[in-house]
């Protein structure tokens, strides 16, 4: 039994670089002794004047043909120890006649143009050269061509298959085609150049027999033939190997499994965030690196097959197109975070207390040991009432903000009265009203203000888009939350609310001045498409007739209920759903804050079958709804929440509108 | 095998029979299958002979390019490399022993050396181009894949000799 080079994976060793260039003399040596180091007569196929291509050809194929089925019948060799080539129809095909093309054309192939070179032949050389621009042209364009490429790609796949019959018949078969292919070459050359030496001598009778002999004693032997499970198993394209691996899910890591690894500190580890830079400092995996998906290859190239290249995203599908990319450009050590960072926080991060099924106290000490490793001690239990930035993402510790006061790319807004600014703020903070941000849009009163105006107003403020913008509240979150959705609407993401307000820093003693803050007027881009977030009655109507989304509606429960109104008429939207903004909150001590992530976790998963899916949030005219929406996207990780900015007093003003009262 | 072969002639030695040139092939595509576990390939060689060019000249781009980037800092470190250059080395020996080297730009008659050029130059883009889109060659498709009874590279062999038969009518002046 033979092992080959291929067999072995060794293709690569020096010694088969050896055995490949004696083989590459064979070949030369059999293509010139043929005649094929001269064009003339290579081309004499084409207009039936020498056939010696296909009596060369057709001969050396069924010698390989008729060999290998009877090294594999007697098993000296076994199917898996040979690269049998896959079936690609649309490329193959299309591929066979542009090359038929070259061929008719030049007279010339590849190996044998090796050989006309070898020869002096002028020709052959600029074909070679033709041919490596050819090939520079094919890498050019691979972009576009990667579908062509790859058109039709069916594996490996036998002629004797699609025809139903057994390879050793086929061979048979085939090698009957060849005789009579070598008869009808001897046959019209003699017509046409009154050569065909062979036509009715004794050589090609003899040579004829043999052929067929050879043939029938392969059809006969008792064969056990190619072992399709084995050719199947192996030596798929790359192309075909990247899908199978993808498929297979080898290109995946588990998130536990990433997470012990960076526990460990182990170096060969590279963790890839492919995000916005804004969401990696947000929030990212601890020891991640944050490179744009177009800057992968050069960043990564000094670890292209060094150690273990690990991609993240929000969910998979970026990171898979990143690591089917790197792969073509022979990165063989790149995969990717199975479910992203949503299935890192969900599986790795998230408390024991919120996890559906109980955990074994292994488990529960393991969540632990990751939490505590991933979001810092302090937050490792989930019964900790003040998260950190990691645990509550959107919000920001005073200490944080401590830190960072004076820095030119943090800007802080309070929303105090003015006399309260006046009188003492944070040092180099602006004060912003959040009525500021609304005014009379469509005849409905305060609604946020449109986009134009809304960048003007931050303009003024000297904000520019790469800055942290950090909203100070004073008792009334919302007050922050719809600044934050001002600035959302303006295309600015980098946002925080300081955790506990003014009313922690001033407990905490923290610096505060009476100076005014150093602000450089800025002209703040104005986004070029409308916020997504932001629905009107019209959608907010189908959803009712679609039953296609949670409405969640935060006014207090008696408003909701009708049994309160001061607007046109009482109740609510048909099938909505009430969860009043201030069961959010929480106030100790004169410092209201969130209640904790874990509380409103369970709260929320009551009300909304997943995080996929649709809500719509909605109060009285939008101030209390983007203090719940804000809980939603940016505290729990809501994905699809919306913001009906109208509420119930455009809702109860539009009498065309239904409207339900609960009892 | 051949009774006109003449020991005497200084000029070229006649080719071997087909046949048994043939058979000699085949035997050296069956060593490479027993040996190497692939077959014979040319193409191959040359691409990458191009990927080392375009690499010594813009080393950034084609580490970033999908198709040669995957062939690593160094292209010519392949099989294939050395097969090519075998074959280069055994037609030489092979021509030498014969006496059949002979500098020329190999035309009809009366075909202009322009013509033939040109015909040369767009065969080989042609065939750079389409043996990287069909993974192959004459070689490494036809042959090899022909002898193993692949479907898609008998279709490759058909094609081939289909469009082959069609543009060397257009192209039959360089030989006149």
């Amino acid at each position: 039994m033979i092992t080959t080079f291929f067999g072995n994976d060794a293709l690569g060793s020096s010694t088969a670089m050896a055995v490949s260039l004696l083989v590459g003399f064979g070949f030369g040596f059999a293509l010139e002794r043929a005649g094929f180091g001269s064009s003339r007569k290579l081309g004499g196929i084409f207009y039936f004047r020498d056939m010696t291509v296909l009596r060369v050809m057709f001969t050396a194929m069924l010698t390989a043909m008729l060999g290998l089925h009877l090294a594999l019948s007697l098993g000296i060799v076994a199917s898996d120890q040979i690269y049998f080539l896959p079936t690609v129809y649309g490329a193959q095909i299309v591929g066979g006649m542009l090359f038929g093309v070259g061929f008719g054309l030049a007279c010339w192939c590849p190996g044998t143009a090796a050989v006309g070179v070898a020869s002096g032949r002028l020709d052959a050389l600029i074909y070679l050269f033709g041919a490596v621009l050819g090939s520079i042209l094919f890498n050019e364009l691979y972009g576009l061509l990667e579908p062509l490429y790859t058109w039709g790609g069916s594996g490996v796949k036998f002629i004797w298959e699609a025809l139903g019959v057994s390879a050793p018949f086929f061979a048979l078969i085939f090698s009957g085609l060849g005789v009579a292919a070598f008869w009808f070459a001897e046959w019209i050359e003699r017509r046409t150049a009154g050569t065909g030496p062979y036509f009715g001598s004794p050589f090609l009778k003899a040579f004829s027999v043999a052929v067929l002999v050879a043939a029938f004693a392969v059809a006969v032997l008792p064969s056990t033939g190619i072992d399709r499970a084995a050719v199947s198993r192996l030596g798929p394209p790359p192309e075909t190997a990247i899908l199978q691996t993808m498929q297979a899910g080898e290109d995946h890591v588990e998130p536990e499994a990433l997470a012990d690894r960076l526990m460990t500190g182990d170096p060969s580890l590279l963790l890839v965030d492919i995000r916005t830079p804004g969401e990696y400092s947000a929030f990212h995996i601890k020891g991640a690196l944050s490179v744009a998906p177009a800057e992968l290859p050069e960043t990564l190239a000094p670890r292209r097959d060094k150690g273990t290249i690990v991609l993240y995203s929000n969910g998979m599908t970026h990171p898979a197109q990143a690591r089917d990319a790197l792969a073509r450009m022979g990165f063989n050590n790149v995969y990717i975070l199975t479910d992203g960072l949503q299935g890192f926080m969900r599986r790795v991060l998230k408390p024991v207390s919120l996890r559906e099924a109980p955990l074994t106290a292994e488990m529960t000490a393991q969540v632990d040991a990751w939490r505590g490793f991933f979001l810092g001690t302090a937050t490792a239990r989930a019964d900790d009432s003040q998260g950190s930035a990691g645990d509550m993402p959107g919000l920001v510790e005073t200490a944080w903000l401590n830190e960072r006061l004076g820095r030119g790319d943090v800007r802080i807004i309070e929303t105090r009265s003015q006399p309260a600014y006046n009188g003492g703020h944070l040092p180099g903070a602006v004060r912003m009203d959040p009525e500021h941000f609304r005014g009379v849009v469509g005849g409905v009163s305060s609604m946020l203000l449109p986009v134009d105006m809304i960048v003007r107003h931050l303009g003024l403020l000297g904000i520019r888009p790469e800055m942290t913008i950090v909203v100070v509240p004073s008792e009334k979150i919302m007050d922050a939350t719809l600044i934050g959705t001002a600035l959302e609407r303006a295309g600015h993401r980098r946002y925080a609310i300081l955790n506990g307000g003014w009313e922690k820093w001033l407990a905490e003693r923290r610096p505060v001045d009476t100076l005014l803050p150093a602000i450089t007027e800025t002209a703040y881009p104005s986004p070029r498409e409308a916020d997504p977030f932001t629905v009107d009655y019209r959608t907010v109507l189908e959803h009712v007739h679609r039953r296609s989304a949670v409405l969640l509606d935060v006014r207090p429960a008696d408003y909701f209920s009708g049994a309160k109104s001061d607007e046109a008429r009482a109740g609510h939207i048909p099938g909505a759903v009430n969860r009043p903004f201030a069961d959010d909150l929480t106030t100790t001590d004169g410092i209201t804050s969130f209640k904790p992530r874990a509380e409103l976790e369970e709260a929320y998963a009551r009300m909304i079958p997943s995080k996929d899916t649709t809500v719509v949030v909605s109060c009285r005219t939008g101030h209390q709804a983007s203090q719940t929406r804000f809980v939603l996207q940016n505290i729990l990780g809501y994905r699809k929440v919306f913001w009906y900015d109208g509420g119930w007093a455009e809702w109860s003003s539009r009498p065309e509108l239904p409207v339900e009262t609960s009892p | 095998m051949n009774p006109d072969r003449s020991v005497h002639s200084n000029g070229p030695r006649p080719y071997m029979n087909p046949y048994l040139a043939g058979l000699i092939l085949g035997a050296v595509l069956l060593a490479a299958f027993l040996v190497l576990g692939t077959g014979l390939g040319a193409s191959g060689g040359i691409a990458r002979v191009g990927a080392a060019a375009q690499g010594a000249l813009m080393p950034r781009h084609v580490a970033a390019s999908p198709y040669f980037g995957a062939w690593g800092s160094n292209p010519l470190s392949y099989y294939l490399v050395f097969m090519f250059a075998g074959t280069l080395l055994g037609g030489l020996v092979s021509a030498v022993a014969a006496r059949r080297v002979e500098p020329q730009l190999e035309r009809g008659p009366t075909a202009s050396p322009r013509r033939r050029i040109l015909m040369a130059l767009s065969g080989g883009v042609l065939a750079g181009f389409a043996s990287r889109l069909a993974s192959g060659c004459t070689s490494g498709q036809a042959l090899t894949g022909g002898a193993m009874l692949a479907t898609g590279s008998l279709l490759f062999l058909v094609s081939l000799f289909a469009a082959g038969y069609a543009a060397a009518w257009f192209a039959r002046r360089q030989w006149s």
